[in-house]
């Protein structure tokens, strides 16, 4: 990477004349180009592009003009895309790009003298110098100054801009077009005629065309079906004796009653179908008369409007009216029943809901009672070997108790401070009305587990 | 010869794609184009209201920056006829830095900020954010003065670029 200042680069662009007759700037580029291939300057695919410090790339030549004409100084100049002040430049630049600028296709520049080479923008230069046919070249004879393109040019040297009048159109051409002229353009030229090989001259070729005894054109009656094709000289006998042709006028006749007949059937159907119409909506007044007369019938329907309607039948003043107002009843009719229909439904689904919360509800009452009714046959167990145990044990006492009674019956009768007994007798006697109590408790403890 | 070259480029690129708010008007030479600029945001001294920006190349672009200028319409009336009446009034918009004869004051547009990569494009949408960013309804102080004795031309007068906020 060679980086060089920008006076240097000045004066190496003043220096170097490059020999360059191709302006590449204004080539028709044919390839589409990226934007980014693109000097930001010019506008065109980059031509020896130099790079700045801040990255930047533009054409050598388009950064020299941006610099002469802008900096002061050549130390002020800063990059023309960031503004960023330049140190110098790098006149290498990756291949890549090079190469990518240089394989876009272009144009030959003498495309508007006939050249239709297309070629990558790096060869058009050579293409010009070497092998384009079409390059305007100088006359070889100085003082004519007018100009020939590179193939025409005479190989002896000879000015070829000598006027030479035309033999047969007697208009005066250049000697470099004249071979051109007197072989395709000239107007007085003889050409023959394709269908009937006679010779005529090129610019009668098209009025005899019109005219040409041998050209090949179909019968007039061809619209009629006749298929004859002959040639024109031919074609005036046949017509005299074609039966399509005799029929023509006949045929023209009818076709144009055929066109008025089927204008009035359009018409026609289209009346039919205005009729049609009102026929229908007559019809359906009358249809739904009758319905709305049987109207109290229906539950949905009102009891007024069919009143009203048998009103207008038996004396029909206006038909719009009974239109009218049977299309009103008929609506809200209609309306009405929907509504009802709509709630019937609702109605049915609200019952529907009832019966599955009351089938749930007693499944659960159910299931809750079998539970409590299984605790109460615990408790019924629990109570009764309670019993037992309690009996068991109150046994041994009774006995004790009674047989105490019997010998203590006497002493109580004696001794009133017999309090050992009483004592002892105390829990036996507490335990009888106790009994109904822990009975009850012990239930309520069942039902808890 | 230059300018031209680059200008048929930007013109080509131009009728392809322009950004939202910014057409052209007319670019049927390659001296003098028009171009329409709407403010695209709810900016309410310009809602709904478009203009008409005037570029003029010299044959030195893009080297050297093209003159551009706001316009009314009924002034462009005589040379396109067709535009003044199909489209409403054009008018200068009011911004403290552009005269009421059109005349802006950008120091992109200055020989001394243009750089050459800019185009009519960046130049359009340049001015199309200057609008945007304004909220003072006010035009540049002295502006009566500027406009009736001002007879030079955009590019010769001297302006001090003193605001950076717009």
């Amino acid at each position: 990477m060679t980086n060089i200042t920008l006076e240097d680069l000045l004066v190496m662009e003043a220096n170097c004349d490059r020999d360059e007759s191709v302006d590449l700037r204004s080539l028709d580029y044919v390839s589409s180009y990226d934007d980014h291939l693109m000097c930001p300057i010019c506008h065109c695919p980059f031509i020896h592009p130099v790079r700045l410090k801040c990255d930047h790339v533009f054409c050598q030549k388009c950064l020299v003009s941006a610099i002469t004409t802008f900096a002061a100084s050549r130390d002020d100049f800063t990059c023309p895309a960031c503004r960023t002040p330049t140190g110098g430049v790098y006149l290498k630049l990756p291949r890549l790009l090079v190469n990518m600028c240089d394989e876009i296709r272009v144009r030959c520049p003498f495309r508007s003298e006939g050249c239709e080479e297309v070629a990558p923008r790096v060869f058009i230069q050579t293409h010009v110098d070497k092998y384009c046919g079409y390059r305007p070249m100088d006359c070889p004879l100085g003082s004519c100054g007018l100009k020939t393109r590179k193939k025409d040019l005479d190989p002896e040297g000879r000015c070829l801009h000598e006027l030479h009048q035309c033999a047969r159109c007697e208009g005066n051409i250049m000697e470099q077009d004249y071979k051109e002229h007197v072989d395709e353009l000239c107007p007085n030229l003889q050409t023959t005629c394709p269908d009937c090989h006679t010779t005529i001259l090129r610019r009668e070729l098209k009025q005899h065309a019109d005219s040409c005894p041998e050209s090949i054109h179909s019968c007039a009656a061809s619209k009629y079906g006749c298929r004859i094709q002959l040639k024109r000289a031919d074609l005036a006998t046949h017509e005299q004796t074609c039966p399509l042709i005799s029929m023509g006028p006949y045929f023209d006749a009818q076709n144009a009653r055929l066109d008025s007949l089927e204008l009035t059937v359009r018409h026609l159907k289209q009346r039919n179908e205005i009729f049609d119409d009102a026929l229908a909506n007559i019809r359906t007044t009358l249809a739904q008369s009758p319905t709305a007369s049987a109207g109290p019938d229906d539950r949905a329907t009102t009891s007024t409007p069919p009143r009203r309607n048998n009103n207008d039948l038996t004396s029909p003043n206006s038909q719009s009216q009974i239109d009218s107002s049977n299309q009103y009843t008929a609506t809200t009719t209609n309306y009405l029943l929907s509504l009802h229909e709509s709630l019937r439904e609702e109605v049915g689904q609200l019952s529907h809901a009832i019966t599955d919360l009351d089938a749930r509800a007693s499944m659960a009452i159910m299931s809750e009672c079998l539970r409590i009714k299984e605790d109460m046959a615990h408790t019924n167990a629990a109570v009764s070997s309670i019993r037992m145990q309690v009996q068991w044990l109150l046994n041994p006492r009774l006995h004790q108790h009674q047989s105490s009674q019997r010998t203590g019956g006497v002493r109580t009768g004696t001794t009133p401070g017999g309090h050992t007994p009483t004592a002892a007798a105390g829990p036996s006697t507490s335990a009888i009305p106790l009994r109904p109590r822990r009975l009850s408790d012990s239930g309520r403890e069942g039902t808890k587990l | 010869m230059f300018a031209t070259k680059r200008l048929s480029k930007e013109l080509l690129k131009i009728k392809e794609h322009l950004p939202p708010g910014i057409s052209i008007v007319k670019s049927d030479n390659l001296e003098e184009w028009l171009m329409d600029i709407k403010v695209l945001d709810e900016n309410p001294l310009y809602l709904n209201e478009t203009y008409r920006l005037k570029f003029t190349f010299s044959n030195k672009y893009p080297i050297e920056p093209p003159e551009v200028q706001f316009v009314t319409t009924p002034a462009a009336a005589d040379e396109n006829n067709a535009t003044a009446t199909t489209h409403p009034r054009r008018t200068i918009p009011i911004h403290p830095h552009i005269y009421s004869n059109g005349i802006i004051c950008l120091d992109l547009l200055s020989s001394a900020g243009w750089s050459p990569v800019q185009t009519v494009e960046s130049v359009c949408m340049s001015i199309q954010s200057m609008l945007t960013a304004n909220s003072r309804n006010e035009r540049p102080p002295g502006d009566k003065d500027f406009v009736s004795y001002n007879r030079r031309r955009p590019r010769d007068i001297n302006f001090m670029y003193d605001d950076d906020n717009v």
